[in-house]
């Protein structure tokens, strides 16, 4: 299904089947709400550490958020919001390193555990306010469309002023189950994560869908400018700060998560914890914030709720183009590869302007961006019909009380649950590969990527991505044969269900996939990450190839070859072929 | 664990070979009834009326509180706490796939196969996860001879799962005067290990045919540990499952019978027989047989070191002879005894 490029009064044309509701969300308007929702994220943190040594988990806290603190860099401008965090954090501090020392009693101390959750608690909770959430969805699309005509080449001429965002987004995959599921349960979504933008990006499409808006986890960079911090703490996001590592704040942020889906509240948060780095699809989930699922979805069924049911719908989104590509990946090799890795300089701009400049780059160049809304799933992983029925193996009905019955009741029970969640959490991941769209770019940045590699075995990976230029070279029709197998090997898995193929690759043609692909292949960073001069193919940036290829990774595809005369078929579906096996090296 | 919710619970133990048998009696002193299924329908008849399964288990009364049934809608008319799969491995599939149906979601499933399945490599537990709409499923694998467990000779088992619940209730309802349950957390080691000692019977049953003492069998057993290690550890397995009941135990038990099918195959093998003389001379094929051929060719493709699995396999290929098997397992150079090197 594509969005229907249509022109209206408004640039905003939204999936039209499906009647706009206002949804959960609009409860947290009301600052009375708000602080009960408070409220009960500090009795459940509360709960969850009854039985805790109260002292000592507040002193780990303390030192667990003063060394934090010591770390943490703030710049003028860009983080006003975070080192306003900060510096409420630190008062926090004091007052309760003050307040502990007069505590003596058990009691007193668990005041405190309690002050403190309520501290987190107020931190992490996100308002909402309809006026602005109904200014924002007005005026994105038209500041896109603005931005977009002015862009684009066409505005020269007076009919060409038709460039709309939904034209460049290319939503795909279950629009109307999810549709469907948001009326009779409370979705959960999880999207993959490559880029600062995909946040507005999600926003801006679960409006077009025509969906209520969604609580939103958001990072802090999200928070970074103090006007996306004013707004976003307006639409409905929550913020989960990665750095704050205690206990005492994990349980918090899962205790708001838990308390928002049990409202009905539908949500969304990326599973894999940040940006991607290496510019695969994520294959780690953090999986504490996604056991909130099955918590609520308990606390649902034993309120016997009417529509009791938690649905978790995984989104896949492909660009060909990522800007903090260089910076991700560099982040990356920086990390796995210590001494072996020798940096470039390069800054990472201001995280508004690079978003301004994204867009940009978008309008002015035809380049698309894929969002494919996966198959729903339901809290244990099972696939979900029309009706939001769990289907069990050969056809049945499964019933998610019953999966959650402990010796004859309905309980949670903390082992099984995060075993649950284990397996929810890898058939997210399974799912994020099967829903990926894989882009012309993405195959001539793999293809590219294992030519060269296959001629420098004996190189470890930090020394190959700094072969001299002429040595990155491959002649052109030795590529086309490479990219001949490639190609059998994504449409093979494809066929499979493993991947889906987008419209250049589903024609087959390998000119004109080849053609597009290193067009659009990390179009507009500093450096062309694929180019075609004369004969040969060859790249200017390996860091940046090695990111986009990255995108293909995970499916053993890198790894067949050496298997090829096995004799035993389907080696990587019970193996967790996922990168601890040494994957992306 | 709540004791009182286990001794009113139903079991069903789908099989009714020897190990579903003695089974069945050992839970059924623990619960408020277990339902044994049986395919045929005269045994189940036979079983109902004389209270024995003398094909199977010779000289054991069935528990009063065991009914035989032969027929899925009448096994399901009630519906149960605990199912215990008690088929051989190639039989699991397709009666997972018939039970689905009938199945509600709250109940757990054991099984008691050593074996994986042939071709995929799936282990037992898996293709159960992937037939059955149930999610709690876990495994019981250990030195548990059928014969000596019909005459309550002390024995114990692993029962294996990612729950724990799954392993609670194991050792709630096996848990008794004569029999005890160890749990584990480590599905795929316990599972693998139950598999990969059928082999090492094998090679046993040869030993004894060239009528080697101990000294020899010794050696064979603690470098085929090491064998298991190694391959468990590819699978993703912890080494330490090996060392446990699930592991050596199992080994030792199976090596030691001269009645195993996989002992007699090595035997007559040994002795100079083909493969296809000693298959049709024991009317079945022995699971060690299937085994050693996809795991030989799965850990060759995969680098993992297996060299008496790799020489088990030639034997059994006709490719070399047992002595010539021994003369190039005695010279290999790499000498360090470490049990997973």
């Amino acid at each position: 299904m594509q969005i229907d490029p249509r022109t209206g009064s408004h640039p905003g044309v939204r999936f039209d089947n499906h009647p706009a509701v206002q949804g959960e969300l609009y409860q947290l308007s009301k600052p009375e709400a708000r602080e009960s929702l408070i409220q009960e994220v500090v009795e459940r943190t509360a709960q969850d550490f009854k039985n805790a040594d109260s002292r000592l988990l507040l002193e780990e806290t303390l030192y667990q958020e003063r060394q934090r603190l010591k770390r943490s860099k703030t710049f003028f401008l860009t983080s006003m919001y975070i080192s306003a965090r900060n510096k409420r954090d630190r008062e926090f501090i004091q007052n309760t390193q003050a307040g502990l020392k007069q505590a003596v009693g058990e009691e007193e101390q668990k005041r405190w555990v309690k002050k403190y959750a309520e501290h987190f608690g107020k931190e992490i909770c996100g308002s909402f306010e309809p006026k602005m959430y109904d200014f924002a969805i007005f005026m994105v699309p038209w500041f896109f469309s603005w931005l977009l005509n002015a862009a684009s080449l066409k505005r020269f001429i007076p009919w060409g002023m038709v460039e709309t965002l939904q034209s460049r987004l290319r939503v795909v995959g279950e629009v109307n189950h999810l549709q469907k599921l948001s009326k009779s349960g409370t979705i959960l979504m999880v999207p993959t994560h490559l880029s600062n933008i995909d946040s507005f990006l999600i926003g801006y499409v679960i409006h077009l869908m025509n969906l209520p808006p969604f609580a939103y986890g958001a990072g802090l960079n999200l928070f970074s400018n103090p006007v996306l911090a004013f707004s976003m703490n307006r639409l409905g996001a929550y913020s989960v700060d990665r750095q704050k590592v205690s206990v005492l704040y994990k349980a918090a942020l899962k205790n708001y998560s838990i308390s928002i889906l049990k409202r009905g509240i539908h949500s969304i948060f990326f599973p894999g914890g940040g940006r991607s780095r290496t510019g695969a699809v994520e294959s780690h989930l953090k999986l504490g914030l996604l056991g909130t699922a099955v918590q609520a979805q308990i606390e649902r069924l034993k309120e016997n709720h009417p529509s009791p049911n938690i649905y978790v719908v995984p989104v896949v989104m492909s660009y060909h183009f990522v800007f903090e590509g260089s910076s991700l990946i560099e982040d990356y090799l920086e990390q796995s590869g210590k001494h072996r890795f020798v940096p470039n300089d390069s800054q990472e701009e201001f995280p508004f302007v690079n978003t301004l400049k994204f867009f940009w780059k978008l309008f002015s160049s035809r380049s698309e961006i894929w969002i494919n809304v996966g198959k729903p799933l339901d809290v244990f992983g099972n696939f979900v019909d029309q009706e939001g029925r769990s289907l069990g193996p050969n056809g049945t009905v499964i019933d998610p009380r019953q999966w959650l019955m402990t010796e004859g009741e309905l309980q949670t029970s903390a082992q099984r649950d995060r075993e649950y969640t284990l397996i929810l959490g890898n058939k997210i991941s399974e799912r994020f590969h099967a829903e990926n769209i894989v882009l012309s770019s993405h195959l001539v940045a793999f293809t590219l990527f294992q030519t060269l590699r296959k001629q420098y075995p004996h190189l470890d990976l930090f020394r190959f991505l700094r072969i001299s230029e002429a040595q990155r070279a491959v002649p052109l029709d030795k590529f086309y044969q490479e990219a001949e197998k490639a190609f059998a090997q994504v449409q093979e898995a494809a066929h499979q269900n493993r991947l889906i193929l987008s419209d250049p690759l589903r024609c087959g043609d390998i000119k004109l996939w080849v053609e597009d692909g290193v067009r659009q292949l990390g179009l507009f960073h500093a450096h062309k990450v694929a180019k075609i001069q004369a004969n040969v193919i060859t790249s200017d940036d390996m860091n940046l190839l090695y990111f986009y290829r990255n995108r293909l990774s995970g499916y053993g595809f890198g790894r067949l070859e050496r298997l090829e005369n096995s004799k035993i078929d389907k080696i990587g579906e019970f193996f967790g072929e996922k990168d601890e096996q040494g994957f992306l090296v | 664990m709540n004791k009182a919710f286990w001794s009113n619970a139903k079991v069903a133990v789908l099989g009714g070979g020897s190990f579903g048998t003695v089974l069945s009696n050992v839970i059924a002193q623990n619960c408020a009834g277990v339902s044994l299924y049986v395919r045929a329908e005269d045994q189940a008849r036979m079983m109902n009326s004389t209270r024995m399964n003398p094909n199977y288990v010779k000289d054991m009364v069935l528990d009063p509180k065991i009914r035989a049934v032969s027929e899925w809608e009448k096994l399901f008319e009630q519906s149960y706490e605990l199912i215990v799969f008690a088929f051989p491995s190639h039989a699991t599939r397709a009666q997972a796939k018939s039970i689905a149906p009938f199945l509600k979601g709250s109940e757990m499933i054991l099984h008691a196969t050593k074996g994986i399945e042939e071709k995929s490599l799936k282990r037992i537990s898996v293709v159960l996860r992937e037939e059955l709409p149930v999610l709690r499923i876990g495994a019981i694998s250990g030195p548990n001879l059928a014969g000596e467990m019909a005459k309550k000779e002390p024995a114990a088992t692993v029962v294996a799962s990612e729950f724990d619940e799954v392993i609670r209730a194991g050792e709630a309802l096996m848990n008794g005067p004569g029999f005890r349950v160890y749990g584990s957390q480590d599905v795929i080691g316990v599972e693998w290990g139950g598999t990969l000692k059928n082999i090492f019977a094998i090679a046993c049953g040869m030993l004894e045919c060239l009528g080697y003492g101990w000294n020899t069998r010794s050696l064979l057993l603690s470098r085929a540990l090491a064998e298991m290690v190694r391959f468990g550890v590819a699978m993703g397995a912890q080494a330490e499952t090996f060392l446990g009941l699930s592991g050596m135990g199992d080994l030792i038990a199976t090596c030691s019978s001269s009645q195993s099918r996989n002992f007699r195959v090595g035997y007559h093998l040994a002795k100079g027989e083909s493969l296809a003389e000693v298959l049709a001379e024991l009317g079945q094929v022995a699971e060690g047989v299937r085994t050693v051929k996809i795991v030989y060719e799965f850990a060759r493709d995969r680098h993992v070191e297996m060299p008496i699995t790799e020489t088990v396999y030639r034997i059994i290929q006709g490719e070399i002879t047992v002595n010539e098997a021994i003369t190039y397992l005695m010279a290999r150079t790499k000498v360090e005894d470490r049990w997973f090197d």
